[in-house]
């Protein structure tokens, strides 16, 4: 680290008008394969769904879309979703932020780096896998439950089932604190020993530490990765599918059913509607995520 | 200091408890051979035997293989040019490739589904598009940061102002001085391509993920044997990444003193 | 502010097999600004941080105002320290980072803030409170760091190499700056630094320091001239390592002889260590010992590079104004300006 990355002055994203003479159409013609890509593959389909979303099936514009989903099943649904997504940030996210606070602060380097390759894979593909492993553990002839018997307690004496809101819950952990540790650690690493140092000389306990320097600086980072495991379980779709039959209503099942064709094919842009109010509750979560996360990386450096 | 000594042994025994649940009872179960308590390989016979399997892994290869030829042929040469010419577009383009991150992998198929053309969507290859859209958000991190830590504009220069054409600039300095974040990119966009489940079901594709789903309808001990057989490969394919990256960075000085 | 006398008696640490303090002693009078001056690696840091408490030390104990406090945590040890860098803390602006310690020591809110603003008027950012570290410079960080170092009136100030990260104007500044500082408060101050440079423009005496062991500890001057040891000599300004041969005390060098400052080596061929402006160069025809390869004006001085019949390369520094004729190919006489000569192992 040289003293130039101190001494540099923050400049603001330039911006983006100006004349389009012929230098600037020169630097922007490679850039256009890229924007095409994005536009056709993906701003096209979503402002498609965007569009249809407000008309009916027979193509007239209508909210009638728009207001179904604000009834039964998918108010319901809408309910459940949100409902697993903060269940499921609030129980990954602090076992995740102390398990990723003992690992930053007392692991060596070579097993930090095999506690985020495993969180990496978990995280990432472990969804459908894991619904599999569950089954194999807690399901009525799994291995768990029957080492469990032996001991004495027979979880299926009572009305368990892992196809239940708390199985979900329980499985989405699996991919849930992973995902915790890989976005929570760099603002664990990023609490310098410095200024633990400086603070100690200055008369500071540790627990003065944490609550005036240590705590403020994590605070943001918590929060922006509590927001992030929020819509990751929000928006998880292969585990839920995996592991539930039917029984519970959650908005992105309904919206595989409606794809599917498994209803009524005047239900197609229902499925529109409903992938609109998932992508706006997404966003209010992951934008604050995005902008928070961006800040804090100032001083992670 | 005693509380201290045991904080790092008893968190990872938690840790290991936690893993080893699932993954230990899943792997004892696909050893099972029909009845509860006999052991045997017939699970992972099973597998092997089944033409699909080999089929179906070949099917996620080729449609993996697809999304890194894309990312190589568009995302790398973007983010090279942002970073040799377009310096002041890095802001816009961050923002734009960031946004598969906020839309919903359900909510993207059901748009993908309504509004890509019929003859694409015909094609199996439509995935590979689709899954480097899904991978943008972190091949385009990857490729950025790795482009951010090499002065690649400037050593471009010297080497065009020693009097190197662009091709052989490109062969002989930027490439070789890239290739760390590409390779990065690129294991990112496979990684995320073979485990995809999501899209392509919704999108009414078979690939190893879903065939997967399908084998639990009649065979649910064969099922387990391949989500152990999966993760486990994941897990190496992943390790080797790391152990890939941590040669670059242990290059780094560290601290003083 | 009062004063206070700092020792450190007979320190010593080792992390593993690696000894990081081996008996370091040194005594530091009120008011006094001693620097440690050594190799990377040479256990100054180490030092300073056990006199800070953030390290503990294997033997040995450290007095202040004559009271042992080897065993007091570093929150209470009323020390002040400058890090290398970026030591403030990042969600606090500059003035709150200065009133940090007030804050620890139960200061209220409104006086604490008043005397954080005095202090960083006294280095020169009262424009610049309400900034936070990232949009401050690397060199106003480590005035805030300074500055708040200083606002617990600490018995010790502990500067850590803290303008290691900083470019050479900024360095040369911030340098006079905490000196005048240092003087008007009256700080003991304990300053760790590899750059000699630092050490010598700003401290009352240097300890040079190399292997953990305290090698010499003296004012510049004498540290410069009657350099205790040769690694003193070698590491503190610039020496030539002329070839000589040593008889009973006496060292033959450039065809002179003159007396050995060392004498327990044995006799034989030996190196002389030679300042730069203790070498006059002039030109001669007749007898003749070296060629001139270089002169560089460097102002009031020159700097002439020549080399030995035996290949051995010779640095002369001499005024510009005796050294007009002293061209490159010249042949010339080199003498040594003493009597006596440093000499060290061949």
């Amino acid at each position: 680290m040289t003293s130039t990355t101190q001494d540099r002055v923050v400049i603001k994203g330039a911006p983006l008008r100006g004349t389009l003479d012929r230098q600037n159409l020169g630097v922007l013609v490679p850039l256009l394969p890229i924007v095409l890509f994005l536009g056709f593959f993906f701003f096209f389909p979503m402002a498609v769904v965007f569009v249809d979303s407000f008309k009916s099936n027979e193509g007239n514009w209508s909210m009638i879309n728009m207001v179904t989903i604000f009834h039964d099943p998918y108010r319901m649904a809408f309910i459940n979703s949100i409902k697993l997504g903060l269940v499921s940030a609030i129980t990954a996210s602090i076992p995740g932020a102390l398990f990723a606070y003992v690992i930053e602060t007392k692991g060596s380097q070579s097993l930090r780096r095999i506690v985020s390759s495993l969180s990496g894979v978990l995280a990432n593909t472990g969804g459908v896998p894991l619904a599999f492993m569950f089954v194999a553990a807690f399901g009525a002839e799994g291995s768990a439950v029957m080492i469990l018997k032996k001991l004495g307690w027979d979880l299926y004496a009572g009305n368990f089932s892992l196809f239940s809101f708390t199985g979900i819950v329980v499985v989405y952990l699996y991919f849930q604190i992973p995902l915790m540790i890989i976005v929570f650690s760099p603002a664990i690493h990023g609490i310098r020993k410095e200024w633990r140092d400086a603070s100690q000389n200055l008369g500071a306990t540790p627990l003065q530490f944490w609550r005036f320097i240590g705590l403020p600086l994590l605070l943001p980072s918590f929060a922006a990765s509590f927001l992030l495991l929020f819509a990751s379980a929000f928006a998880a779709y292969a585990t839920a599918r995996a592991m539930t039959v039917g029984n519970i209503a959650l908005v992105p099942l309904q919206i595989g059913n409606l794809v599917d064709g498994n209803v009524s094919i005047n239900q197609a842009n229902a499925g529109k509607a409903l992938a609109v109010g998932m992508v706006v509750i997404s966003a209010i979560a992951m934008i604050p995520y995005l902008i928070i996360q961006r800040r804090a990386r100032r001083w992670q450096t | 200091m005693k509380i201290r000594g045991i904080l790092l042994p008893s968190t990872l025994l938690a840790a290991i408890i936690f893993i080893t649940l699932p993954f230990g009872s899943a792997t004892e179960f696909s050893f099972r051979d029909g009845g509860k308590t006999k052991h045997s390989l017939a699970a992972y016979r099973w597998i092997l035997a089944q033409e699909d399997f080999l089929h179906y892994l070949g099917v996620s290869l080729r449609l993996a293989l697809g999304a890194v030829f894309i990312t190589l042929l568009i995302m790398v040469p973007t983010v090279a040019w942002l970073h040799l010419r377009a310096q002041k577009y890095r802001p816009l383009m961050e923002f734009l490739t960031l946004l598969p991150l906020v839309v919903p992998v359900v909510a993207l198929s059901i748009g993908a589904q309504s509004a890509l053309p019929e003859a694409l969507q015909s094609n199996e290859y439509e995935l590979s598009f689709m899954y480097v859209i899904l991978a943008m958000p972190y091949t385009y991190r990857a490729l950025d940061i790795g482009m951010s830590a090499i002065p690649l504009k400037t050593i471009t220069e010297a080497a065009r102002g020693l009097g190197a054409s662009w091709i052989k600039a490109i062969t002989f300095v930027i490439a070789p001085v890239i290739r760390n974040a590409v390779v990065a990119s690129l294991f990112l966009t496979l990684a995320l391509s073979l485990g995809e489940f999501t899209l392509t079901s919704l999108l009414h594709w078979d690939t190893f993920p879903t065939w997967v789903t399908s084998v639990s309808q009649q065979n649910i001990i064969g099922a387990i044997a391949l989500s152990v057989f999966s993760l486990a490969a994941a897990f190496l394919f992943l390790f080797a990444i790391g152990l890939l990256t941590m040669r670059s960075k242990s290059d780094l000085p560290e601290g003083q003193e | 502010m009062s004063s206070a006398t700092l020792e450190i008696n007979g320190i010593s640490r080792r992390f593993g097999d690696v000894v990081a303090l081996n008996k370091l002693e040194i005594k530091i009078e009120p008011g006094e600004l001693v620097a440690l001056l050594g190799p990377s690696g040479c256990g100054k840091t180490t030092a300073l941080r056990i006199v800070a408490g953030l390290e503990s030390t294997d033997s040995g104990s450290v007095l202040l105002r004559g009271a042992d406090i080897t065993k007091v945590s570093a929150n209470h040890r009323n020390m002040g320290m400058v890090f290398q860098a970026y030591s403030l803390f990042p969600n606090l602006n500059a003035q709150e980072n200065v009133a940090f310690g007030l804050q620890m020591r139960k200061v209220a809110k409104g006086n604490r803030l008043a005397k954080a603003g005095e202090l960083l008027e006294l280095v020169g950012l009262n424009t610049q409170s309400k900034r936070f570290p990232h949009q401050l410079s690397g060199g106003q960080q480590q005035r805030v760091a300074l500055a708040r170092a200083l606002a617990v009136e600490p018995d010790v100030l502990l500067l850590d190499e803290p303008l290691s990260a900083l470019d050479a104007q900024v360095r040369a500044n911030l340098r006079e700056e905490i000196r005048r500082l240092q003087l008007s408060l009256g700080t003991t101050t304990l300053f760790v630094t590899h750059d000699q440079e630092e050490a010598m423009s700003i401290s009352d005496r240097v300890g040079v320091m190399n292997h953990g062991r305290l090698e010499q500890i003296a004012s510049p001057d004498t540290l410069y001239n009657k350099p205790a040891t040769t690694f003193v000599a070698s590491f503190v300004g610039l020496m030539n390592r002329l070839p000589g041969i040593l008889t009973n005390g006496k060292v033959e060098v450039l065809g002179q002889n003159l007396s050995a400052l060392s004498s327990d080596l044995a006799n034989g061929q030996v190196k002389a260590l030679v300042r730069p402006e203790r070498i006059n160069v002039t030109q001669d025809q007749s007898t003749p010992n070296a060629r001139v390869i270089t002169r560089s004006f460097l102002g009031a001085s020159s700097r002439i590079i020549c080399e030995m019949h035996d290949g051995t390369i010779v640095q002369s520094l001499m005024t510009s104004h005796g050294s007009g004729m002293l061209n490159p190919g010249e042949t010339v006489k080199l003498e040594i300006a003493d009597l006596e000569v440093l000499i060290a192992h061949e």
